[in-house]
């Protein structure tokens, strides 16, 4: 043994020779900090790998190429990274981790872009924190999107104004929603869900395209979105936000941090909102836009002890909306519309930490009940939805961090009931089940220095359908240090809730055709991404394509071509596809200007009278341009925002104009207040017509659901927000 | 319109002219992403700093400031005060305790 140490002391006196960094890592808990072993040590460029002994030191050979970044990573513990110069060539370090339990509370996203590909997931995922969101005061999550060219925030119908978001061009209900790791906006949410989620509550949000991790389920079709709401402990005592605009909506949003005891924290936060104009801009009898009002609640609590954390959560929300006809205030005989939605839930996480570093269990339950009801015109709709679920998940490493694996056990239980009524108040169409779905899944990470690798796999017996195997797999290769390459395969699959998902159909004469049997949506899914990080003339930039192809193989296409009279829900097997192609670019052009620009090609294709053609009301070409400027002192913020649609197909043969949306925004920050001012649509772009035959709301030509430009002309906004440290 | 001219640079111009800046340089004791935004967010917002904006591999911190509002002193005051080093002058002990762990001393 002593002979090996003192080969190793010539082999190092040896290395000594060369640059070498030597140093401690230590763990650092909720109460004390002890020597890491285990801690996988890589320098970023060099790609050269150590692991840290027994007593938490390392050492490693530095390349003659520096600045380079070490990084450290340790299961259990926060990745950290630091600059290593030429003059720490022989330094000891001396570098602190700290425990993921804490730092899920402590960790501000200050330091990040607002915007920007993760380069060390191996997923492509998109983080948008909150400084993206200052960038256009968004009101709520559809609004917070408007930044961003990944996700296409379109207008469900004319007569509510309802907006729904759309991932690779497919309908947002193909987008798995998740409220910090727990299934959110299911079911009956998913035509106005999206809707009541105030940004400023908001901390981040990460945007999978294709399959996410098997863990969080297996409906991620299109992609995941997961959203992160601020964390109690990085709460400030008070932040008040008010919002006002021109159509006469009115909006107050409020949070707050606790501190309990020692162990436990809390945050409350307050929405409230209106909508009280009653523009009608186009003359043409309807409200431009529903009125209501719209509040919602969510009290979360934290627990951070020496084995174990846990979360606590419940959430209200309630949603009411009325619009139609101007003359419907007065007249009851004339085109109404309602919307309720009331929504109660709550969710709870438990987290174990093992002796060992790395091991861990957690546990995730989630309850919710959500009503939906209302009619357009003579339409009436409603559903009740009921849902439990839980999830154990065990996590471990094989050998050393750089071998990961999940395995763990959901049971998920549903009852949902969902109806509406065919136009002259004819027939309900609609259906209501219970699901019982039990399910196992199991997930290994591998991450090397060039390569990594994410496989799994899950298994879910559904009462209705039978069970259903759904594998995923994503890898990333490091094709040079700036250029990263993933791919990635998935499954996934869904039952429809066709009248829960396509509320906003509602609003024509057309009769639903529905089919009589329930299938479940089965889609595959293949992408790619190359993204490559430069720096030119001392500024930092990014370009980025991906490439995601989805099919499915069996789906509930809705067919809106086939019939003058009607729309038709069928199941459909083989015939429906979409490509999207997405470019983009990032860089600080000038000190303080950040600009992107993206283009989309999305090409979406289903069988629709028995032709295979483009799916109404998406484009097949889209570009947006972002500037952003923020002075040196980082007082005044400009933004500026442009989109491109390109021609949309309609229903029965008609297309829309491409068009432009310009937004603006100025932003002055005080100490404690900041004070914004802001413009959308400021080319005051309006669709002709938005409401076909809104003369005559009750007759068969009646249509308000091909809508693909803003009904209201050009808004102008100002709002304040008040930090309490 | 030259007349006009030169009215907007009498009216507005001489105040901006007849204001000297300075840049310093002040060596910090910041060490992650909270901390530059902690240091910016309160130099940038106090009297007399045209910016504030620190150097996280460095930690150097470079402040433009009008001479005639505010000093050196002043400004590795501010800095102090907040619970950081600023060249020779140790943080103030309360301030410092009282930020997150990240900030603290040895959380990096």
């Amino acid at each position: 043994m002593r002979f090996i140490i003192s080969i190793l002391l010539v082999l190092c006196s040896i290395h000594g020779l060369k640059a070498q960094v030597r140093g401690l890592v230590q763990g650092l808990d909720s109460t004390s900090s002890r020597p890491l072993k285990n801690v996988k040590v890589s320098l970023k460029g060099a790609q050269t790998v150590c692991y840290t002994l027994e007593d938490g030191t390392f050492e490693l050979v530095l390349p003659k190429k520096l600045p380079d970044t070490l990084i450290f990573e340790a299961k259990g513990y926060r990745t950290d990274a630091i600059v290593l110069s030429k003059s720490d060539r022989f330094a000891a370090l001396n570098v602190t981790l700290i425990s993921g339990q804490l730092v899920r509370e402590i960790v501000v996203n200050n330091a990040k872009a607002a915007h920007g590909i993760s380069k060390l997931k191996t997923l492509h995922v998109e983080e948008l924190t909150s400084a993206e969101f200052r960038k256009a005061a968004c009101c709520n999550l559809s609004e917070s999107f408007e930044t961003n060219a990944s996700v296409d925030v379109s207008l469900s119908d004319a007569v509510s104004g309802a907006k729904k978001i759309q991932l690779l061009g497919l309908d947002g209900v193909y987008t798995q929603l998740q409220l910090e790791n727990v299934p959110y906006l299911r079911g009956l949410e998913s035509s106005f869900g999206i809707q009541s989620v105030p940004g400023t509550w908001l901390e981040s949000i990460q945007l999978t395209k294709g399959g996410g991790s098997v863990v969080n389920g297996y409906e991620s079709m299109a992609g995941l979105v997961n959203l992160e709401f601020k964390k109690p402990a990085a709460l400030s005592k008070l932040s008040l936000n008010f919002y006002q605009n021109r159509f006469g909506r009115s909006e107050l949003n409020a949070h707050g941090g606790q501190t309990l005891s020692k162990n436990w924290k809390s945050g409350s936060f307050l929405h409230a909102s209106g909508v009280y104009g009653r523009p009608d801009h186009n003359h043409d009898g309807f409200l431009d836009q529903a009125q209501g009002r719209n509040t919602a609640l969510f009290q979360r609590f934290s627990y951070q002890g020496k084995k174990m954390e846990a979360q606590l959560a419940f959430q209200a929300y309630l949603d009411h909306k009325t619009g139609g006809q101007v003359s419907y205030h007065e007249n009851p005989a004339a085109y109404g519309l309602l919307i309720d939605n009331k929504h109660f839930s709550a969710f709870a996480k438990t987290g174990f930490f093992g002796k060992k570093p790395g091991q861990s269990m957690g546990v995730i339950y989630a309850l919710k009940w959500h009503e939906l009801s209302g009619f357009y015109g003579q339409r009436a709709f409603g559903g009740l939805e009921k849902r439990a679920s839980i999830s154990a998940i065990y996590d471990d490493i094989i050998g050393n961090a750089d071998h990961k694996f999940k395995v763990g056990t959901s049971l998920l239980v549903v009852q949902i009931g969902q109806w509406a009524a065919q136009p002259q108040g004819g027939a309900l169409v609609g259906l209501s089940r219970t699901e019982w779905v039990p399910g196992v899944f199991a997930e290994y990470t591998y991450s090397g220095n060039r390569l990594s690798a994410v496989v799994g796999a899950r298994y879910d017996q559904h009462n209705l359908i039978g069970g259903q195997f759904t594998p995923r797999a994503h890898l990333k290769y490091a094709l040079s240090p700036q250029l990263d390459l993933r791919l990635s395969a998935s499954k996934g699959w869904r039952l429809p809730n066709f009248v829960a998902d396509n509320v906003g159909l509602l609003a024509s004469s057309k009769t639903w055709i529905a089919p009589s049997q329930l299938r479940p949506e089965i889609s595959y899914n293949l992408g790619g991404s190359l993204s490559q990080a430069f720096r030119f003339k001392k500024r930092s930039g990014a370009v980025t394509l991906d490439v995601y192809h989805t099919w499915f193989s069996q789906q509930l296409v809705i067919d809106r071509d086939s019939l003058t009279d009607a729309i038709v829900f069928k199941n459909l097997h083989e015939r429906s596809r979409s490509t999207v192609l997405q470019l983009e670019a990032n860089y600080a052009f000038l000190r303080g200007f950040e600009g992107r620009l993206a283009y989309k090609y999305l090409s979406v294709q289903s069988l629709y009278n028995g032709q295979l053609q483009q799916q109404v009301l998406v484009p097949r070409h889209r570009f947006l341009v972002n500037a952003a400027y923020q002075t040196r002192n980082k007082r005044w913020e400009y933004d500026l925002t442009g989109s491109v649609y390109g021609r949309m197909r309609l229903p029965q043969g008609g297309a829309s104009n491409p068009w432009l949306n310009l937004n603006a925004q100025l932003t002055r920050n005080f100490k404690q207040f900041e004070c914004y001012i802001g413009g959308e649509n400021l080319l005051n772009y309006t669709q002709q017509q938005p409401i076909i035959a809104a003369a005559a709301p009750f007759s068969s030509a009646f249509d308000a659901t091909q809508v693909w430009a803003p009904i209201m002309g050009w808004n102008a906004y100002f709002g304040l927000r008040y930090t309490l440290k | 319109m030259k007349t006009l001219l030169l009215s907007f640079l009498l009216l507005f111009g001489t105040p901006l002219l007849a204001q000297k800046t300075m840049v310093i340089h002040i060596q910090t004791s910041a060490q992650c992403g909270d901390c530059k935004a902690r240091i910016e967010n309160a130099l940038n917002q106090s009297k007399g700093v045209v910016y504030a904006e620190l150097n996280l591999d460095t930690k150097v911190l470079e402040v433009k400031y009008k001479t005639a509002k505010t000093s050196p002193e002043k400004l590795r005051e501010s800095v102090v005060a907040l619970g950081y080093d600023a060249d020779t002058q140790k943080a103030n002990m309360a301030a410092q305790k009282a930020l997150p762990l990240c900030c603290q001393p040895g959380g990096h």
